[in-house]
């Protein structure tokens, strides 16, 4: 039976894992490629890590960083955060990345989807959407939830799976960095609208927010200050979730 | 003594990283050495040869035949060498792959490669699934039976001899995730992505045998 994949998340600046992505108060959390070991060897079932700050002077000490992290793990990787153009999707597969996330690009322009997908397969092309309520819909955003796009979220959702995407990242914007929970409504609406794996991420705070989770029928539940703040360890949520009856990689 | 030589072909489908790097990690201070094949090379100068593959049936194929790399591999399979296919470098080893477009495989192992047929499931087949295995092996031991490994893929082997199928495993129905023909291996999933049991097959099939 295939299992519910628990992923943490790296949001790095060049080497450090840091919190906060409203540049103000980012603190360091880490070292990325430390952090990145520690949990593949700790029961992650696939690693997930971000530029948040995808400036000219900082990627290529990234970029240098996702090399040192494909090098000491071996579950699967997947790199996001300033990836604007096929180029980009190109240089991070060759870095060690075995999927790229795309997010603001895709927006921006559909095409790279299927320009991605038909050259390095759709199983690496995973499109980020962040999600938020506006006026009583759900709509796309981007730029960190500033930027509201006129795409409606399951439209959206919907035409990347069209173009390709072998997954969605699913961040929902109303319940991201809050610790109250996934949100399960928006969770739900994606998840019964497309037939490709959707990651869910935002929110998490409790073991519960997990199960609640996977009972949204996404089949990867990212989270990141849980386990950077060693709230949980990878253990103790799959422990949990296998005692629930979810099936998970013990 | 001799060194045994591992040959690993760069098939130009994803990246051969990861396993490039198991590899070395596992015959480091051990009588093996690696090469990489990127071109025509000589069958018989090798012990042991690893395809791993992403991405399309077609695609595979097609840079295989660009490289110049079918006919030996052909041969090479022909005399029953030993051999490890991981994904589509498993999926080759067909008759046909009817991914993007009808393709001729290898013709090694009889069978298809065909979608998951079943429209209720979420496609592609992403993550961690465990392997049941139908019969023990030297290579892949009772130990690996029940064993979770990570599994990326929306095609699946169809019309295969049950006894050329190692192990199976459940996604909407069963489906082969490891097929044997005597010393010809083919693995589903990413063993290079499956942490330590994933490692543990690969230094099995360098190792043992």
């Amino acid at each position: 039976m295939l299992k519910t994949r628990i992923i943490p998340c790296l949001d790095v600046i060049k080497n450090k894992v840091v919190k906060g992505v409203n540049f103000k108060n980012i603190r360091v959390m880490g070292n990325a490629v430390e952090m990145a070991k520690y949990y593949s060897l700790s029961g992650a079932d696939e690693l997930c890590m971000l530029d948040i700050n995808a400036s000219y002077q900082n990627r290529k000490t990234f970029i240098k960083t996702v090399e040192s992290i494909a090098k000491v793990i071996n579950i699967p990787l997947t790199v996001g955060g300033g990836v604007s153009d096929l180029s980009d999707i190109t240089d991070l597969l060759n870095a060690g990345a075995d999927k790229v996330s795309i997010n603001s690009a895709a927006v921006k322009n559909p095409k790279l989807i299927r320009q991605a997908s038909l050259r390095h397969g759709s199983q690496c092309i995973v499109v980020a959407i962040d999600g938020k309520r506006y006026k009583n819909k759900m709509k796309v955003v981007i730029k960190g939830g500033r930027e509201i796009t006129k795409n409606e979220l399951i439209t959206w959702a919907k035409q990347v799976q069209y173009l390709g995407a072998g997954e969605i990242l699913m961040t929902s914007m109303d319940t991201d960095g809050v610790q109250n929970g996934f949100d399960s409504n928006m969770l739900k609406k994606v998840t019964s609208s497309v037939g490709i794996p959707v990651i869910a991420s935002g929110g998490v705070g409790s073991l519960e927010h997990f199960y609640l989770g996977y009972l949204t029928k996404s089949t990867g539940l990212l989270a990141a200050s849980v386990f950077h703040s060693r709230k949980y360890k990878i253990k103790t949520v799959k422990k949990y979730l296998s005692s629930k009856g979810v099936p998970v990689r013990l | 003594m001799k060194k045994k030589v591992i040959g690993l072909i760069d098939g130009q489908s994803g990246n051969i990283g990861s396993i490039n790097k198991a590899i070395k990690d596992i015959i480091k201070g051990r009588p093996y050495q690696l090469k990489i094949i990127k071109s025509h090379f000589n069958y018989t100068s090798f012990d042991k040869i690893i395809l791993p593959g992403q991405g399309a049936y077609a695609t595979l194929m097609s840079n295989l035949k660009k490289l110049k790399i079918i006919q030996p591999l052909k041969k090479y399979l022909q005399n029953n060498s030993s051999y490890l296919g991981i994904c589509v470098g498993m999926q080759i080893l067909s008759d046909w792959g009817y991914e993007d477009k009808t393709t001729r495989g290898l013709g090694i192992i009889s069978g298809d490669i065909k979608k998951f047929r079943n429209k209720k499931l979420i496609i592609p087949h992403m993550g961690w699934n465990t392997i049941n295995l139908n019969k023990d092996d030297t290579i892949i031991a009772n130990s690996f039976d029940k064993k979770d490994f990570y599994f990326v893929h929306s095609y699946i082997f169809q019309n295969i001899k049950k006894s050329d199928v190692l192990a199976f495993t459940l996604y909407g129905k069963k489906f082969p995730s490891i097929v044997k023909k005597g010393n010809i291996y083919g693995v589903q999933f990413h063993p290079e992505k499956s942490h330590k049991h994933g490692l543990n097959l690969i230094k099995n099939y360098i190792l043992k045998s």
